[in-house]
């Protein structure tokens, strides 16, 4: 799935164990599980990226670093600089820290993204895995020589990364085609104790996954920072026109739509505000990224105080723990800030900045998003959250519907 | 609702001829009537942009529909509201909530030394209908004789499909012709300042010139960063090969953080420590939100290696929205508005770069005396731009034997390439090159004879 692949190592690390075999005492390693992050987070220069984090260590001789085919790591270290090596994890996983795939391994695999082995201990451990990697990237290389081999097209990458000239081709079928099918809806919830969650509103969104496979299937729209920001401002675009559009029920309100600073400010939002019934703007929340109010913070104060001028809320969109600390919602003026849970949040050395900023925050203000587990929302309830919204919390409504639905035929 | 349409040829209708017509209509039904002038023209730039305005022309509505107003969108961007039998009560509110709108402008809240509201003028056509109706006859007159000299519309912002096409252009395109630099000095002890270090960049209006004269690069703020990575690329390995006689102490280079991590990025710097310049990266704060982890992560090895990080582009909004010092940059660069001098800016800004700490902020933009004056009196001690520009300028043609030749308008351009006709029209690279301590600017108040 990876673009282009460094060369494996795995064969120096067997030489190296093996070299090492009388000098156990004193060394330890630390094999870091790149390859369980998203493919869009594990590319070439990320890896590259990831691999400098040793670098100043191997330079000071203190260790080396091995970087395998499936794009994990291993460094081999002494013991003497254990701490500077933790540092070095903990940096790694900050950088990686909006990796959803992380988020599934979730808190009860504390080894997910790092195992720790002592060189004293756990040597043949260590030698068994270095082999088994070793057969592995061999059969890798195989396979792909043999696929090569049979069909030459075949070959190429899947993830396609996006250009500008892919971009231009889907903004041209993005504006013919009709999107209602990719329209997504995921319920934001109160949930305050054991009591069921109560639907408050629920966002209106385009699933990206599905946007690719309709029209580049063989694409990875996200490999680029700027030109996705660019699509999503389009596609935000198509699902204001798209909300226009409907007669409907859909602009009665409670919901909430991603918008744009720009596009807040252009002629499709005023036709949007046009088609709410009066009344219902204080139920519709419109989501900005902090992205986007950073890059002309003038428009967004702007976007904002008309936004609420109107009656409707505004909510930021696409925090993580470790960037909520970074904004003063009360100084951006903003009704919500939606934050993406992480199996990490609850980590003891993060925790206490966490809850610092949750309450500097306000817990009522703040949007548990991307909820996996019935962990996230207690843990969420642990700071005080009371909204709640994702994959987990869509089962727990549907639970409750069937529920009631079965007590009725009864 | 066409703010579009106030761009006409001469003798085709226009906003302001509609305008004058309506008030020549209402001449024999003036009774009732309230006509309200919006000065939007005078708001500071930034807050007139055509979606302001179209914002701004939506908060009338409610008042357009229950008592038949009629709304003009004038083309220098003020507003002219037309209604009749309105309650003056709601008007007010009206008048009221833009203001708010506008808040932050001194336009809402200042007035013009008279007592007069310069945000907006009121006319009761029953009594003041012949201020109005020449009014609109000045307005009209004066939008005529504009439209005869038009220029073309504003350039059209970048699409996808011609970034393509400039990313190809880029690929075969000699950099170095759009490359510049420019020194920012910090005061040193005894009246002095010295080169704190050059920036060197990528001037994008030359840039667009030369690769797309029909389009606004920077009209698209997502596809331009995108295109900015390549031209990162290219300019690091412009530098590297740059002929300047002598290097300053220190390089600071504008990059995506992304760029950071390229091996390019570190040839440059190994090129750099070999010729004992030192090297600071300067990152603009989208940058820094689009992907906090890996900032983090750059800045930290960055300053491990021993070079340093700016902050680049910040302005008072900025400084309101975030804490800064949670970047941990060693320097920020804080763009100088004329704004700074209105007295509640000024305020609050002090007090937000005091927080900072003083030796990390640069006043960048710095185009005028004003500009450095502010600055010195708010305690800041690094500045760059157009007026350093013009000293630096000044002191080489005070040394150089050969500055008879030259204008000190030739001599500023000449410091601001790096290679190109414009350089090789010195006549003197070593003058060019050098870096000479300045006299500092003198602070306001700091005693001397006026």
């Amino acid at each position: 799935m990876t673009t282009r692949r460094l060369p494996g190592q795995e064969h120096f690390l067997l030489d190296y164990l093996r070299h090492l075999s009388r000098h156990r005492n004193g060394r330890g390693a630390v094999h870091i599980h790149l390859s369980g992050l998203l493919p869009a987070n594990r590319r070439e220069q990320h890896i590259r990226i990831a691999a400098t984090a040793f670098e100043s260590l191997v330079r000071a001789l203190q260790g080396q670093v091995f970087v395998l085919s499936n794009t994990d790591l291993m460094f081999i270290f002494k013991d003497s600089c254990l701490g500077d090596v933790e540092g070095a994890v903990v940096r790694l996983r900050f950088l990686f820290s909006d990796d959803p795939l992380l988020a599934d391994s979730g808190r009860e695999r504390p080894g997910a993204f790092a195992t720790w082995y002592r060189l004293d201990q756990d040597y043949d451990t260590l030698l068994a895995l270095a082999k088994a990697l070793g057969e592995d990237e061999r059969d890798r290389r195989m396979a792909e020589q043999a696929s090569q081999t049979i069909e030459h097209k075949s070959s190429a990458p899947s993830g396609e990364p996006l250009t500008p000239l892919l971009l231009a081709r889907m903004e041209e079928v993005l504006g013919q085609a009709d999107l209602a099918n990719l329209l997504r809806r995921q319920t934001v919830c109160s949930i305050v104790d054991k009591a069921s969650p109560q639907p408050t509103f629920s966002e209106v969104f385009v699933s990206i996954g599905d946007l690719r496979d309709t029209v580049l299937p063989h694409g990875d729209l996200t490999s680029d920072r700027w030109l996705f920001q660019h699509l999503t401002e389009t596609l935000d675009r198509r699902v204001l026109s798209m909300l226009n559009k409907h007669d409907d029920r859909t602009l009665t309100g409670h919901i909430s739509i991603n918008l744009n600073v720009s596009t807040l400010l252009s002629p499709d939002f005023l036709v949007f505000d046009d088609n709410v019934r009066a009344g219902m703007r204080d139920t519709i929340v419109l989501e900005l990224q902090t992205i986007d109010i950073f890059a002309d913070p003038g428009a967004y104060l702007f976007a904002r105080d008309f936004a609420h001028e109107r009656g409707y809320r505004i909510c930021i969109d696409g925090l993580t723990h470790l960037t909520l600390p970074f904004i003063d919602r009360d100084r951006l003026d903003a009704d919500l800030v939606k934050i993406y849970w992480h199996p990490e949040m609850g980590d003891q050395d993060q925790v206490a900045s966490l809850v610092e900023a949750v309450d500097r925050c306000g817990p009522s203000r703040i949007i548990l998003a991307r909820c996996e587990s019935r962990q996230a929302v207690e843990f969420g309830q642990s700071l005080g959250i009371t909204l709640f919204q994702g994959r987990f919390i869509e089962a727990m409504l549907s639970d409750e519907t069937r529920r009631r639905g079965s007590l009725r035929n009864r | 609702m066409n703010s579009k349409a106030i761009l006409p040829e001469p003798e085709v209708v226009t906003q302001e001829s509609l305008l004058l017509a309506a008030a020549e209509r209402v001449g024999r039904i003036r009774r009732g009537r309230t006509a309200i002038h919006l000065h939007l023209s005078k708001l500071r730039p930034y807050n007139r942009e055509e979606a302001h305005l179209r914002v701004a022309g939506r908060m009338l509505d409610p008042l357009v529909q229950i008592y038949r107003g009629q709304v003009f969108f004038l083309s220098n961007a003020d507003i002219v509201l037309l209604c009749k039998d309105a309650r003056p009560a709601e008007l007010d509110a009206m008048v009221l909530r833009l203001r708010g709108l506008f808040g932050k402008d001194p336009l809402t809240y200042g007035d013009a030394g008279n007592g007069r509201d310069q945000f907006c003028d009121w006319y009761e056509l029953a009594t003041e209908y012949d201020a109005f109706l020449a009014l609109a006859r000045r307005l009209d007159d004066g939008v005529r004789r504009r439209n005869r000299g038009r220029q073309a519309a504003a350039l059209p912002p970048i699409r996808p499909r011609q970034l393509h096409d400039a990313l190809e252009k880029v690929a075969n395109f000699d950099v170095a012709a759009v490359v510049r630099r420019q020194s920012a000095i910090r005061l040193t002890e005894r009246e002095g300042a010295e080169i704190a270090y050059q920036e060197v960049f990528v001037a994008i209006a030359e840039l667009q010139r030369a690769l797309a004269p029909r389009l606004n690069l920077l009209g698209n703020r997502w596809l331009f960063q995108h295109l900015s990575q390549t031209l990162d690329q290219r300019l690091l390995a412009m530098v590297m090969e740059s002929p300047l006689q002598r290097m300053p102490p220190m390089l600071s280079v504008n990059l995506n953080i992304a760029t950071t991590y390229s091996p390019e990025f570190r040839q440059f710097v190994e090129a750099m420590a070999g010729r004992g310049v030192a090297v600071m990266v300067e990152v603009q704060i989208v940058d820094v939100f689009a992907d906090l982890g890996s900032y983090c992560y750059a800045r930290d090895t960055l300053q491990a290696m021993g070079h340093k990080v700016l902050l680049d582009g910040v302005t008072p909004l900025t400084l309101q929205f975030a804490d800064i010092r949670r970047y941990g940059a060693d320097l920020v660069k804080l763009f100088w508005s004329p704004d700074f001098l209105d007295r509640d800016a000024d305020l609050d800004l002090g007090q937000a770069t005091a927080r900072i700490g003083m030796e990390r902020v640069v006043l960048g933009r710095c185009d005028s005396e004003a500009a450095i004056r502010w600055g010195l009196g708010a305690g800041i001690q690094c500045f760059q731009g157009r007026y350093v520009d013009a000293m630096q300028a000044a002191m080489a043609m005070a040394r150089c034997p050969q500055s008879k030749h030259c204008t000190l308008a030739q001599c500023m351009a000449r410091h601001g390439v790096i290679a190109g006709p414009l350089r090789t029209a010195c006549h003197d690279h070593q003058a060019l090159d050098a870096l000479p301590r300045l006299r500092a600017p003198t602070r306001p108040g700091a005693g001397g004879p006026a």
